[in-house]
């Protein structure tokens, strides 16, 4: 019954989006549009060493050669990208060395989001309580990175992306691209001329991270772009945990977030990359909220490596993300466990993509949508067992929850076998809400609302369970949220 | 992404390609670049697989038809419609229109009895299954290995009519058997089942789009393939419940075994829904054949050869068996089992 009692008290809590407030910081941005000389103020204003900028700029030829792909079963308005600002950065000494230094401003819209940014008070916390180290970037910059001295004792270098560029540009460089290439699609083609910042992850050989990370993304200037990039590399045998989360304030525009996200896992290491996803969707009308398009992927390339991807995906007006796992080590394994809410007008396209290039490869997705109001859900995903991959094993499951006449659940999976030893299976189920529960539920005393709640929690359950614990928390109070207004 | 396309076989612009989503796994463009000339005539030689089951036949040969073209059924008939391709590297087109009038019940026994090379064939099909009509359709489908053709079923299904369509492929350079059916209005019923044995270098794929425009509409599809050597098989499934669309139930399910190293299998079973009250599911599964199946069997003394084929079988035949006419389900049988 504890779960009972907890969505309770969550539904007890429900609000409309309660991160979309503005803060009002005091900001510098790079001129409005996109050219040439947008990216080199950009590599400039970071500091950057020459390969680095032409990196971006090679990125950006590319990026003017490409089109905006419309393949995904989203629509919207299109995007001017000569209309938006590449970077905005909280104005600031360079180099806050303590928190002290850091605007009293942004430590309070982290505190307004609940991010511990202060050691100490995740120090004094309940004993035993697991710690966070946190990377907090506010539009285009890293604010402040905590327990950087813990984490470095450890040998695990975890700093802005910004940071590392300047102080470990060769393992930046190994790696870099290297697993989601420049010229991958439209967007990762605009986020590697653009990116400003992002977290970097590095986890030397047989260590395991003493704490979980987590960047927290924040955009807060309006009509500005996010883009920003992570780059995690677990070298062999180590372990960690990653987090991420993200809101933005209320407005009427739509704002773009095309953020690249790229995993290398080593021999026997393991990466587990969590996300809560609560970017501002729009308001009642489908009016404003974030086009969230994002391209994650990792590559196991070690063998015997694992990463698995978890995402609760319940913001963002647009979302267009397929987190992915290139399996080219023997014996490596994927898994890919999402929770997808749309309500109001929002549109999410989003699914996952398992490369199986190495032998005795093995990958497990779990996918749960929720579609409520007029809003549209797909899962798309993808399959795929190259010729010399012998002994492969996938097993793929989606379902659908569709509440009220308007909304849409699609589910559009690829299965590609070549060779003969795979053994790939695939189940979905479309559903609507059991009258039958519901009525149950509140013949017991819930309220419609409640029972609602209950019942998708019940629904998202399995994997909810492979959430870290404190974003579980987070989550399921999430799913309520998300659901506000969905039925009668 | 779900429009079809008009192919025009004198016109090479018209060819998909895999660019093109719909056609992701069946490159017609690359292997027809040009138009091909068009066929000369053919001669109707045996009588077809499913003469012994009597009725009516509607005839082509080299697409020019030999009688009519259009078939209008009302009480209780069979009609066999044989495509019939003798041609070497030249195309041809057939177009014919079938209709089952109210309550009437049509046995529709289709046969593509391919001979000659490297001919290229479009066949489309208008089926109409008026109200409370019954429509069963079979369709052997049988080509040499470097022939190309492309096959498209357009069904309509009126209100508490009944569809049940059993494809059986053995592929070609490159075969599409294409089927798309509404659910035009309310309480109908359709089963769309099919299954590809193909070996060598063969492809087959089997396409179909169902969509539910009304309410209470229900649909059951079971697809099995076997790919040896080095063939392919494609499975594209779409079920589309529209709005309002309520109380609709859709179940699809695709199996396919590949029983060698280097063929390949690609399927995408796709819901698209846009109505809450509905029971929906797809399954895909995509494997090799039950090693300790096989094991068991050997060790009974049946030789590994024999065991493979005798399990093959067993696989596929599940298909035939949901062949709810008796006599068309025999030949479906035996048809099946001399080319295993």
């Amino acid at each position: 019954m504890a779960a009972v009692k907890e969505t309770i008290d969550t539904v007890a809590e429900l609000e409309r989006y309660k991160y979309g407030f503005t803060s009002d910081v005091e900001q510098e941005f790079a001129p409005r549009g996109l050219n040439a000389d947008i990216v080199r103020f950009i590599s400039e204003k970071k500091g950057e060493p020459e390969w680095m900028l032409e990196w971006r700029l090679a990125a950006y030829e590319r990026w003017l050669a490409m089109e905006e792909p419309t393949w995904a079963a989203v629509h919207y308005e299109p995007v001017d990208y000569q209309d938006l600002f590449y970077y905005a950065a909280p104005k600031k000494k360079e180099g806050p060395k303590s928190l002290d230094e850091v605007d009293p401003e942004i430590l309070d819209v982290y505190k307004k989001l609940g991010i511990p940014l202060k050691e100490q008070e995740v120090l004094a916390g309940v004993q035993g309580a697991p710690r966070v180290a946190v990377d907090a970037v506010f539009d285009s910059v890293s604010v402040v990175t905590t327990f950087k001295e813990e984490l470095a004792k450890a040998g695990v270098i975890f700093m802005p992306i910004s940071e590392a560029l300047r102080e470990y540009p060769e393992l930046v460089r190994q790696y870099l691209g290297s697993v989601v290439p420049v010229s991958d699609n439209y967007f990762a083609a605009l986020n590697s001329a653009v990116f400003s910042d992002g977290s970097f992850v590095y986890i030397p050989p047989g260590v395991r991270c003493p704490m979980e990370l987590s960047t927290y993304f924040r955009i807060n200037a309006s009509q500005t772009g996010q883009f920003e990039r992570t780059l995690i590399i677990a070298d062999k045998g180590s372990y960690v945990s990653y987090l991420e989360g993200c809101t933005a304030p209320m407005r009427d525009e739509n704002q773009l977030h095309a953020a690249v996200v790229e995993i290398v896992a080593l021999d026997d290491a393991e990466v587990k990359y969590s996300t809560v996803q609560n970017w501002y969707p729009g308001d009642a009308e489908g009016k404003g909220g974030i086009y969230n398009f994002v391209t994650k992927r990792a590559d196991c390339r070690g063998d015997r490596s694992k990463v698995s991807w978890t995402q609760v995906e319940t913001g963002s007006a647009v979302t267009w993300k397929y987190p992915s796992c290139i399996l080219k080590g023997d014996d490596s394994s994927g898994e890919f466990y999402s929770i997808a809410i749309t309500n109001g007008h929002q549109q999410a396209d989003t699914g996952t993509k398992m490369i199986h290039l190495g032998k005795n490869t093995k990958s497990r997705i779990i996918a749960k949508a929720v579609s409520a109001g007029k809003s549209d859900s797909t899962y798309r995903g993808l399959v795929s067992v190259h010729p010399k991959a012998t002994g492969v094993r996938n097993f793929t499951q989606c379902d659908s929850l569709l509440i009220g006449k308007e909304c849409g659940s699609h589910t559009i999976p690829y299965i590609e076998a070549r060779n003969g030893s795979a053994q790939l299976e695939h189940e979905a189920t479309t559903t609507r809400l059991s009258d039958d529960q519901l009525f149950y539920a509140q013949q017991r005393g819930l309220s419609q609302e409640e029972a609602v709640a209950l019942l998708v929690n019940g629904f998202v359950r399995d994997v909810l369970q492979e959430l870290p614990m404190e974003f579980a928390v987070e989550a399921q109070k999430l799913v309520a949220i998300s659901l506000e207004g969905s039925v009668g | 992404m779900s429009a079809t396309f008009a192919i025009d076989l004198t016109d090479a612009s018209t060819f998909p390609s895999r660019r093109d989503e719909a056609w992701k796994y069946s490159d017609l463009k690359r292997y027809l670049r040009e138009a091909p000339a068009p066929s000369g005539t053919a001669t109707v030689g045996a009588p077809g697989p499913f003469y012994d089951l009597g009725g009516e036949a509607v005839v082509f040969a080299n697409g020019r038809a030999v009688g009519v073209t259009d078939f209008i059924a009302s009480g209780e008939q069979t009609l066999r419609l044989r495509y019939i391709s003798d041609a070497v590297g030249t195309g041809h087109t057939a177009s014919a229109r079938v209709a089952a009038r109210a309550g009437a019940k049509l046995l529709l026994l289709e046969t593509h009895e391919g001979a000659g090379s490297a001919y290229v064939a479009h066949n489309t099909l208008e089926l109409d299954v008026a109200a409370g009509a019954e429509v069963t359709r079979v369709v052997l489908v049988e080509e040499p290995e470097d022939a190309i053709s492309v096959s498209e079923a357009h069904v309509k299904v009126e209100a508490g009519g009944v569809y049940r369509q059993t494809v059986i492929a053995t592929g070609a350079r490159l075969q599409r058997i294409e089927t798309r059916i509404s659910h035009f209005a309310q309480g109908a019923q359709v089963q769309a089942d099919g299954l590809y044995l193909l070996n060598g270098s063969r492809h087959a794929d089997l396409t179909s789009v169902v969509r539910h425009m009304e309410h209470d509409g229900a649909t059951s599809q079971l697809i099995k393939g076997v790919a040896r050597d080095t063939a392919r098989g494609v499975f594209q499934g779409k079920i589309v419940v529209e709005r309002g669309a309520d109380g609709t139930d859709a179940r699809m399910g695709h199996h396919a075994l590949i029983a060698s190293e280097r063929a390949e299998i690609d399927a995408k079973p796709e819901l698209i829904i846009y109505a809450d009250d509905v029971q929906c599911a797809h399954g895909n599964t995509v494997g090799a054949l039950d090693e300790s199946a096989l094991f068991y069997m050997q060790q009974r003394g049946v030789p590994a050869e024999e065991a493979r084929a005798l399990l093959t079988q067993a696989f596929l035949i599940e298909v035939i068996d949901r062949i709810e006419h008796e006599g068309a389900r025999e030949v479906a049988r035996e048809w099946l089992t001399a080319r295993l």
